[in-house]
């Protein structure tokens, strides 16, 4: 069973770790996509109590009126947290490349999206001279549940290493919203989709398999004579293995003595 | 005597700004008339070094930046971290902690034990130290470690049996586990090891880590002194940054030693003989 956190000390700790890679960088702005949902709720809570909510931008993006609530929640959670936040309609930059490129799938529409998402990020991370907060948290990072180079980019990641119902844990310590805490999570590709839905189980249930595959190093049988279900167990096993990619940067080929990302070894912070 | 644990937060592979970073400390340290400060493992680079590791190198002998500290330490002793290199063995590093005492290099201790998996790699980048001895200090005899090696308890049996009163661990543990209290997990597991160290060698020991982070991992603070026979003598903040006084009685070495026999009845040879006899085995 994956253990509860003790709330406090997972804030004090990310806040000091937000801080100290700012501080770092000689970077005072941070800079985050806010969906409306929990996790960017959070991320953005932690991100002004380490920086000061004047120093945080919430950038607001939803296709067109798709997801009204979602906005209105996102907006209500920058002026409760007192950051800055900006509305920006990516409707017209997604259809004008599907009309010209048209699709039936889902997922592709939605990973454009995400990506689109994170092009405009990056753009007002150049503007504002602010740092990217990624949003992603460990259950999701773990299966693969994101867009590699759309929600997955960003410069540092405060919540990678907390399990989904950890996050919630969190929020609750951090007093956000009801509206936001018991929102059904979706990764928002389209309409009615939500994550649970999608995978076939609760995040209850998909934290209790990943905390025992990883943190408790469980085979697969293992798992399944603590009582999970074996096909899930094999699926979710399955989605580890194939979003390692999403993990990684892309390997080099290596011809030379000393090469990127083999044996040119230097630490994230050099230098700073 | 009045002794300074310094849980600082070193720059990472900036060695000119952590010498600064350290005598200002000492210079602290003196005011409150300290006789002792003991800094954290590789507090002059910073610990995520990786191919960093070379160019933060420097001989304690003859480097006019580590010789700036060593001439600042008169009427004190200090611990310090850093990564060593001498001229009679180029391009071996070592993970090393000296000891300095009134302005001369007492003795050097280089890293046993280097952590390397999951997220530790030091013997990659490391060269293995080979040696536990003791030094005699200005007040009394003493053995210093390197952060793993105190989780080695044969280690600190070592320092022990050669008459160690007091056993300095220099230390940058990351924290590791946020269920519990106010610190992190692991930190429980040091100061376990301290309490265990301190009761049954009767000596003292002094746990100095760092704070701060780098890529991503938080080093856990929670440095400590024990006083012979397990007594906390004190405790810095977890996670931040510290700068920790603490009086020390040193005669509670002999107070602990005539209350509790184990320096008394310890029996070197008899474990000196079945480790050979262990040792020869598993060669064989």
């Amino acid at each position: 069973m994956l253990p509860k956190i003790n709330a406090a000390l997972v804030e004090k700790v990310l806040v000091r770790f937000i801080r100290d890679e700012f501080g770092k960088c000689g970077c005072k702005k941070g800079i985050l996509g806010l969906s409306g949902g929990l996790d960017s709720a959070v991320t953005a809570a932690l991100a002004a109590r380490a920086l000061g909510p004047g120093n945080v931008l919430g950038l607001i993006m939803p296709y067109g009126k798709g997801f009204p609530e979602d906005v209105r929640d996102a907006g209500n959670l920058a002026r409760r947290l007192g950051i800055r936040h900006k509305t920006i309609d990516i409707a017209a930059q997604v259809d004008i490349y599907f009309a010209a490129h048209p699709t039936r799938s889902r997922v592709q529409r939605g990973n454009k999206m995400a990506r689109e998402r994170m092009s405009i990020l990056y753009d007002y991370s150049a503007r504002e001279d602010a740092f990217i907060l990624g949003t992603s948290n460990k259950t999701e990072l773990l299966i693969g549940y994101g867009t590699i180079h759309g929600d997955m980019a960003c410069a540092i990641n405060p919540m990678g290493d907390l399990y989904k119902t950890q996050v919630r844990e969190l929020a609750a310590h951090l007093r956000l919203p009801a509206a936001i805490r018991r929102k059904v999570p979706t990764a928002g590709l389209w309409p009615g989709q939500t994550d649970e839905g999608e995978l076939g189980l609760t995040y209850e249930e998909l934290d209790d398999i990943l905390y025992g595959l990883v943190e408790g190093r469980r085979s697969r049988r293992e798992m399944v004579e603590a009582g999970h279900r074996p096909a899930i167990v094999a699926r979710i096993l399955r989605m580890i293995k194939n979003s390692e990619f999403k993990r990684k940067l892309p390997p080099i080929a290596k011809l030379s003595p000393r090469s990127v990302g083999h044996d040119f070894l230097y630490p994230y912070d050099w230098g700073k | 005597m009045k002794i300074a644990l310094a849980q600082i937060v070193p720059r990472l592979g900036d060695v000119k700004a952590n010498v600064e970073l350290h005598l200002d400390v000492l210079e602290k340290a003196r005011r409150r008339k300290a006789g002792l400060v003991v800094f954290p493992e590789l507090g002059l680079t910073g610990y995520t070094l990786k191919d960093l590791v070379e160019e933060v190198a420097l001989d304690p002998d003859s480097d006019p930046r580590f010789r700036k500290i060593v001439s600042r330490s008169k009427g004190l002793s200090v611990v310090v971290g850093f990564v060593e290199e001498r001229p009679a063995e180029k391009g071996l590093f070592y993970n090393a902690a000296a000891f300095i005492a009134d302005g001369r290099i007492v003795h050097v201790h280089r890293k046993v034990f280097l952590p390397t998996n999951g997220m530790f790699e030091e013997a990659k980048f490391f060269a293995q130290g080979r040696d536990f001895r003791t030094f005699e200090a200005p007040f009394g005899r003493a053995g210093l470690l390197i952060c793993r090696d105190f989780l080695h308890y044969g280690a600190s049996y070592v320092h022990y049996a050669s008459g160690a009163d007091m056993i300095v661990c220099i230390s940058a543990a990351p924290g590791r586990g946020v269920e519990g209290g106010d610190a992190f997990e692991t930190s429980r597991m040091w100061e376990l090891m301290g309490e265990a160290v301190s009761y049954f060698s009767t000596a003292f020991v002094l746990y100095a880590n760092r704070a701060g982070s780098e890529d991503g991992v938080t080093f856990a603070g929670g440095s400590f002194a024990f006083a012979p026979g397990g007594r906390l003598a004190a405790r810095a903040a977890a996670i931040d940054p510290d700068l920790l006084f603490c009086r020390i009685d040193l005669s509670a070495v002999r107070d602990a030693r005539r209350k509790w026999l184990f320096k008394r009845d310890e029996k070197p040879e008899v474990v000196w003989r079945s480790l050979e006899r262990i040792v020869r085995a598993s060669e064989d």
